[in-house]
């Protein structure tokens, strides 16, 4: 069966999320992957965003961003940031987040604050909003982005995000909770984990057609590959089904219907 | 006018005048949810200078403010177009110093709000284990030290990140209802608001609608600022156009990604400042040039919530 890039992108990213998961959902590729998941497989799963929502049902249209009125139709909970980046996220009751990015690095780390020098950028990208507080302390963080080499530096220019710092055992040392940090990076070309040691990026699974080495060729250092590589299964008629007919009818993400 | 006034109604140019000053350190409210622009344009209009602007995500009222010259300082976590697109006057202050430069102090959104937080309770400090290792540490604005600090935790030894807290001379949201006497009421997302209003000296309140403080005494849950932190009222349907408010109108996405192509360009940006704010006397005259038929698109179908029932626990 065919299907996009991005079907494929958000599908991939949506299985992260295991049924009866407390979800926090950051804005852009999140929206669509964990609608997704909460009407394919992960039905039980709590969604929160960070602007004060906890829902626990599926949105009733696809939201735009992560503070789209919209979703206090679905909310069973709508409160302000201290209960969702403070009692849930903070508490520690949130067993998977999901971020996009604009790049991520070796070891996880997320800039999403400037290209260039912080003092005098030569590109100033948005900042943070809560997703340093997402990466900070969610159990599982799962990173989305279109595969780019350009998006996959070595290092992060400033780290937005923390993921595991310099590696090894740099991240606990800092002070950030243990049992915490990036599981996960979701592209286009495949699914990567982490080295439990080093706390280096490695592929774990590529797409059906693509080969290890453009994935190699599309990160800026030498790149690990697990040594158990798998294919990942394509998208399911049944999931593109549900992603195309209940989750994204109009295209908002899946045809950019929304820049109108 | 003093705080305890029975009537704090007034124009937002007459609420605007009398409570922001230049220099000032001006709190907007708001999380995507109910921002206040309408009171930032009139900020424009008066040409108020050298603000330090703080909110806990910046959108394009920010960006508005940063291009049209008025801000010297930004402190939130994100400066973004929701589209989303960059907010370029933004983008041009920070990467090119038009038409000024400006200083900036980010936070993570939980490390804002809980500075937003200390502020309100006048609290020293909070102690929190979010933005340890992150560029929020190592790059510092113009609080420096006093914006956060990294110790061991007296109680287990533990790294722990202690925030401090941030206070504003002037804070401005828009909410859903108010009375007169200044009691503000807001439901649906509420974002870092409820905290980041209360930790302000001077609180000019915009409404949707002014209710009868019945309404309020009957369901004084949904109170997020009250009346004796208030000093203005103001009555402002569509305030937060090209935003949203729940339960009222929804966001304008076409406004908000024409925004982004226009302001792309400095020439741009100018056309559209003269266009839609100092073009313009008052949010009236602003809500007439939107059209009637495009804004009665946005307005919400109702979804009431059943009534709650407090009871009145007037016996013994």
């Amino acid at each position: 069966m065919e299907y996009t890039s991005t079907e494929l992108l958000i599908i991939t990213a949506g299985r992260e999320i295991h049924d009866g998961e407390v979800v926090f959902v950051g804005t852009f590729w999140p929206l669509p992957a964990s609608v997704f998941a909460k009407r394919a497989h992960a039905k039980g799963c709590t969604l929160i965003f960070e602007g004060g929502l906890v829902c626990d049902r599926a949105p009733l249209r696809m939201p735009l961003v992560a503070s789209d009125p919209c979703l206090v139709a679905s909310a069973c909970m709508a409160g302000d940031v201290f209960d969702t980046l403070g009692g849930a996220l903070h508490a520690g009751r949130v067993d998977v987040a999901l971020l996009s990015s604009s790049s991520v690095d070796r070891f996880g780390n997320i800039n999403t604050t400037c290209v260039g020098l912080y003092q005098r950028p030569q590109v100033r990208l948005a900042g943070s909003g809560g997703a340093c507080d997402v990466g900070s302390l969610a159990r599982r963080l799962v990173i989305v982005l279109k595969h780019d080499r350009r998006r996959f530096p070595q290092r992060a220019g400033y780290i937005t995000t923390p993921g595991f710092l310099d590696g090894g055992s740099s991240r606990e040392e800092a002070g950030l909770p243990s049992g915490t940090g990036p599981s996960a990076v979701v592209t286009t070309l495949g699914v990567f984990g982490f080295d439990s040691d080093s706390r280096e990026m490695v592929l774990e699974g590529i797409h059906k057609g693509v080969r290890v080495e453009d994935v190699r060729n599309n990160v800026q250092w030498p790149l690990k590959v697990s040594d158990n590589l798998r294919e990942i299964p394509p998208p399911t008629q049944e999931e593109l089904r549900i992603l195309r007919e209940e989750v994204d009818p109009h295209g908002m993400f899946l045809r950019d219907a929304r820049l109108g | 006018m003093p705080l305890q006034a029975e009537d704090k109604r007034m124009s937002m140019r007459e609420a605007v005048a009398q409570f922001v000053k230049d220099g000032d350190t001006v709190y907007l409210g708001g999380f995507l949810h109910g921002e206040p622009h309408a009171a930032v344009h009139e900020i424009i209009r008066q040409g108020k200078r050298d603000l330090t602007i703080s909110t806990g995500a910046s959108t394009i009222f920010v960006d508005l403010l940063i291009g049209a010259g008025c801000v010297a300082r930004l402190v939130t976590s994100y400066c973004w177009n929701p589209v989303p697109a960059p907010t370029y006057a933004f983008r041009r202050a920070v990467e090119k110093g038009v038409p000024r430069a400006i200083e900036i102090e980010e936070y993570s959104l939980l490390g804002l709000s809980l500075a937003y937080f200390a502020g309100a309770l006048n609290l020293p400090f909070v102690a929190t284990k979010t933005m340890l290792g992150s560029g929020f540490l190592e790059h510092r604005g113009f609080l420096g030290q006093s914006k956060c600090k990294v110790i061991a935790s007296p109680f287990n030894g533990e790294k722990v990140c202690l925030i401090g807290p941030l206070r504003h001379d002037v804070g401005i949201a828009q909410v859903q209802r108010a009375d007169k006497r200044g009691n503000g009421q807001c439901w649906g997302i509420l974002g870092p608001t409820r905290y980041g209003l209360n930790s302000c000296s001077r609180v000019i309140l915009c409404a949707e609608e002014v209710v009868d403080e019945e309404v309020v005494l009957h369901d004084p849950n949904r109170t997020i600022i009250p009346a004796y932190r208030v000093c203005a009222v103001v009555q402002e349907p569509w305030g937060s156009h090209p935003s949203y408010v729940q339960g009222c109108y929804d966001r304008d996405w076409r406004f908000t990604a024409e925004y982004a192509r226009l302001t792309e360009s400095l020439e741009g940006f100018k056309a559209f400042l003269e266009e839609w704010v100092l073009g313009v006397s008052d949010r009236g005259e602003y809500i007439r040039k939107i059209g009637r038929d495009r804004l009665e698109a946005l307005r919400c179908k109702r979804r009431e919530s059943s009534p709650v029932d407090y009871g009145s626990h007037s016996g013994f």
